[in-house]
């Protein structure tokens, strides 16, 4: 594939936090852009084999291929060359998912304890299962951050649009579908400005989204979300005029300026994954 | 022939009381620059979109644009391919995730080659001065630059006719001044144009204007007719450079023949009425 | 000059008592990605109570930040802002925040209520006032911007030209009762008609001595509505003051890419001493006439 210079596309926009100057960063399909032999795989390569691995890692249940599927993630990251800070922060919104599952899966799981307290217990079987599921997690996670952390969004909505072509045999509009992805992306960030600004507009007129409970809290975002959405849907109408002024047809076959092309290394990789997988069965 | 042949031409939004257009006459050659002004609500906006091939129109004599006639089926969806469009709203026209990839938008749509894509791109990149943007996301464009980046967009696909509705209205003067600059080379490399303003200096640029009112075609001519006309003026509410307001003072007082444009004619006739 | 609506109602002196804004070592700044952007350094101003001020500079100067700041919806990185002499969690400076109203880019954006009424009477609502208070003020708010109460009261915001949301918009802020209105670019993306109307209702406040500070690229507007005016570039405050002309004056102006105002440059060519020149261009017709 045709390598691209490209932005990281992490959101920002101006602060309204106290301490002033920070700013409200959202990180929406985090691609962190670098040329590496993982960047540089075919988009469609690279889904397949994450879904491999993601398949792979819930067919058997084990520590051995665990650690199979484990290394190979970590190995692939350690390719693309993609800074670990990166890494940890995909992995942050699941922290507490991690926690949780650990804490339960040891607490509640079956098996003899050594250590109760009413219908707690400890047992070493417990341990097993939550440092086992709690670790299959992160793999998971990694996995994923590693296809979206060096695939560009619409890289990886033409992989998934042509992945999909057999859908289109059952009337599933893939190529409209994807567009439309790749369009609501391009635009998240300039809602983000749009929301900060009409916040700041209302705050402006003694609206507080702080005050109160969630229902007086709920209650406070109409006037944020009605404008939103009234903006939105003059945007939706003004760029389908703006579409078809630009001869967009739905239905109509469309090429791409950055077309995929699959290269050997793309089936070298496919190989290697199936390999892995039955590796992990046989283990 | 002319380029754009439009008689009696007519249209109602559904469900309006009204004709937004009617009995509209244009003509346009090749390679001329012509400028549609209106208060809001005269009907350019629609015009241009009908131009476009955006619309159909509800009855005309004759609307024929670039060989396609625009009340037929056919006609009306392939005189996009020849008719440009630039709206007023820079964000709302930019699909892509980067400048490159919206420039290359209106290519795929067209099912070019990737390799000839490719090339147009970068011919679009240069010629519109956007080089330096070309991996750029459009949020973190300025106004003019998102305007530039529609404009080459649109231009990406060889067109015979550019029809801009105010390009200028949402951006600040330096804005204004990358994008009238650049729709200006255009004409002069032989595009044909029609602006639809509501801002005098931007008329200055046309070799003829037509002013509507009420959908209604009221003025056709030069630049120089229309402000020779100051009752029209008026009713146009046209945005006047400090020179024409302070001229048009001037007219209603008697102490001024002739409506001044610029600061050096202002001063040239205040001078030489100086007894 | 054309004036539509009714005519202008003063608004009750009661709240909109004028205020006194300083910023002193203002900075702020903004993280865009990995970068850092310095939208202002260093600021020191002083706005006088009843003040006109003209915030010129080109996009991205920092005007829009300044405003912000000034207003309290953005905290200085460094510096400080002083409403009457009190900085933030001073006294009673919230009370003082109320006393500004901030108008910003497009407000149109802030339009929600389903009646035009409604949305005026939204920012009096929240600031706690009684249902006859709050009725009052909308009604004398939208009279103030030429939309009057019994003919657009209960029509719904989306119903009106874009000139007439911007105005209902004004209204909403101007409902508050502010001593002082800060403006964001008021006059852009704004058909002509619609620009003459808006500036003959901000000079219509002026007169009743509401105080003014006005962002904004038109340079002969802000020469017609403000005394005096702020440059700024790339977030310094480059000059400060009441307009200047002759040697200095307009070369402040020239050297940050502004104009200067047009009346100003004819009275120069016409000899007649830049100083002299009117702030409105039907003076300036009367005068030559």
């Amino acid at each position: 594939m045709a390598g691209r210079g490209g932005v990281a596309v992490a959101v920002g926009g101006d602060g309204t936090c106290p301490g002033g100057g920070a700013a409200m960063r959202m990180a929406i399909a985090q691609y962190y852009a670098r040329p590496s032999p993982i960047h540089r795989l075919d988009p469609r390569c690279k889904v397949v084999a994450v879904t491999a691995l993601v398949v792979g890692l819930f067919l058997r249940s084990s520590f051995a291929a665990l650690a199979v599927y484990g290394l190979a993630a970590a190995a692939g990251l350690l390719l693309s060359g993609v800074p670990l800070g990166w890494v940890a922060r995909g992995l942050r919104p699941v922290v507490w998912l991690l926690v949780l599952t650990f804490v339960v899966q040891l607490v509640f799981a079956p098996g003899p304890a050594f250590y109760s307290l009413g219908p707690l217990h400890l047992s070493m079987r417990g341990l097993a299962i939550a440092g086992y599921l709690s670790l299959r997690l992160v793999v998971l996670v990694v996995a994923s951050l590693l296809l979206t952390l060096t695939t560009p969004p619409i890289a990886l909505t033409d992989a998934l649009a042509w992945l999909s072509r057999p859908l289109r045999r059952l009337r599933v509009p893939t190529e409209e579908l994807a567009l439309m992805v790749t369009i609501a992306l391009r635009f998240i960030p300039t809602l983000m400005q749009e929301i900060d600004t009409i916040m700041k507009a209302q705050r402006a007129r003694g609206a507080s989204f702080s005050r109160g409970g969630p229902l007086r809290r709920a209650r406070a975002l109409v006037p944020v979300l009605v404008p939103l959405f009234v903006l939105s849907f003059r945007r939706a109408d003004e760029l389908a005029l703006a579409m078809e002024a630009r001869c967009y047809l739905p239905g109509a076959p469309r090429t791409r300026l950055h077309p995929l092309q699959a290269h050997r290394r793309d089936a070298v990789v496919l190989v290697a994954v199936a390999a892995l997988v039955v590796l992990a069965e046989l283990i | 022939m002319p380029l754009i042949d439009i008689r009696g031409l007519r249209y109602r939004y559904a469900g309006a009381a009204d004709d937004a257009l009617c009995d509209i006459d244009l003509a346009v050659e090749q390679g001329e620059f012509v400028a549609v002004v209106g208060a809001n609500g005269s009907g350019k906006s629609t015009l241009a979109r009908l131009l476009g091939g955006l619309a159909r129109p509800a009855g005309a004599a004759r609307a024929e644009v670039c060989g396609h006639d625009l009340c037929s089926d056919d006609g009306h969806l392939d005189v996009r391919r020849d008719v440009g469009v630039l709206f007023q709203n820079p964000d709302n026209q930019l699909v892509g995730a980067t400048v490159e990839e919206d420039l290359a938008f209106g290519l795929e749509n067209l099912a070019l080659p990737s390799p000839e894509i490719a090339r147009r791109v970068d011919e679009m990149l240069a010629r519109f001065d956007l080089e330096p943007l070309r991996t750029r996301e459009p949020h973190l464009l300025s106004g003019g630059q998102r305007q530039r980046t529609a404009l080459a967009g649109v231009l990406a696909v060889p067109r015979r006719v550019l029809v801009l509705d105010e390009p200028t209205a949402m951006l600040d003067p330096a804005g204004r001044d990358e994008v009238l600059a650049a729709v200006r080379r255009e004409a002069d490399r032989g595009l044909t144009v029609v602006l639809v303003t509501q801002e005098m200096d931007e008329v200055l640029l046309a070799d003829r204007v037509v002013a509507l009112a009420g959908g209604r075609a009221v003025f056709e001519g030069p630049p120089a007719a229309l402000f020779a006309e100051r009752e029209l003026l008026h009713e146009l509410s046209l945005g006047l450079p400090p020179a024409a307001e302070v001229g048009l003072a001037l007219m209603e007082r008697g102490a001024l023949a002739e409506l001044t444009l610029t600061l050096d004619d202002l001063v040239a006739a205040l001078q030489a009425g100086t007894p | 000059m054309r004036r539509r609506g009714a005519a202008v109602t003063e608004l009750e002196p009661e709240g909109a008592r004028p205020l006194s804004v300083c910023c002193e070592g203002v900075s702020f700044r903004y993280d865009e990605g990995a970068t850092t952007i310095a939208a202002l350094r260093g600021v020191d101003l002083t706005f006088a109570p009843g003040a006109s001020v003209a915030l010129l500079g080109p996009t991205g100067s920092g005007k829009s930040t300044l405003l912000q700041l000034l207003r309290g919806l953005l905290v200085p990185d460094e510096g400080r802002v002083l409403l009457d002499g009190l900085a933030a969690g001073e006294g009673d400076v919230e009370e003082r925040r109320r006393r500004m109203g901030l108008v910003f880019q497009m407000p149109e954006m802030q339009l929600f209520a389903a009646t035009c009424r409604d949305d005026v009477a939204f920012g009096p609502r929240q600031l706690g006032w009684s249902d006859g208070a709050v009725d009052e003020a909308a009604t004398s708010a939208l009279a103030a911007v030429g939309l009057p109460a019994d003919r657009f009261g209960a029509r719904h915001p989306y119903s009106l030209s874009g000139g007439e949301q911007r105005r209902l918009a004004l209204a909403g802020v101007l409902a508050m009762r502010p001593g002082l209105l800060l403006l964001d670019e008021p006059f852009v993306s704004l058909d002509p008609a619609s620009r003459r109307d808006l500036e003959a209702i901000l000079r219509d406040l002026r007169t009743g001595g509401m105080g003014l500070v006005l962002a904004t690229h038109d340079v002969d507007r802000a020469y017609a509505l403000c005394e005096s005016r702020v440059v700024l570039d790339e977030g310094v405050v480059v000059d400060a003051g009441p307009w200047r002309f002759g040697a200095g004056g307009e070369d402040v102006l020239l050297a940050h890419r502004l104009k200067p105002p047009f009346v100003v440059e004819l009275w120069r060519r016409l000899g007649r001493g830049a100083a002299e020149a009117p702030p409105q261009l039907t003076a300036a017709a009367e005068a030559l006439a």
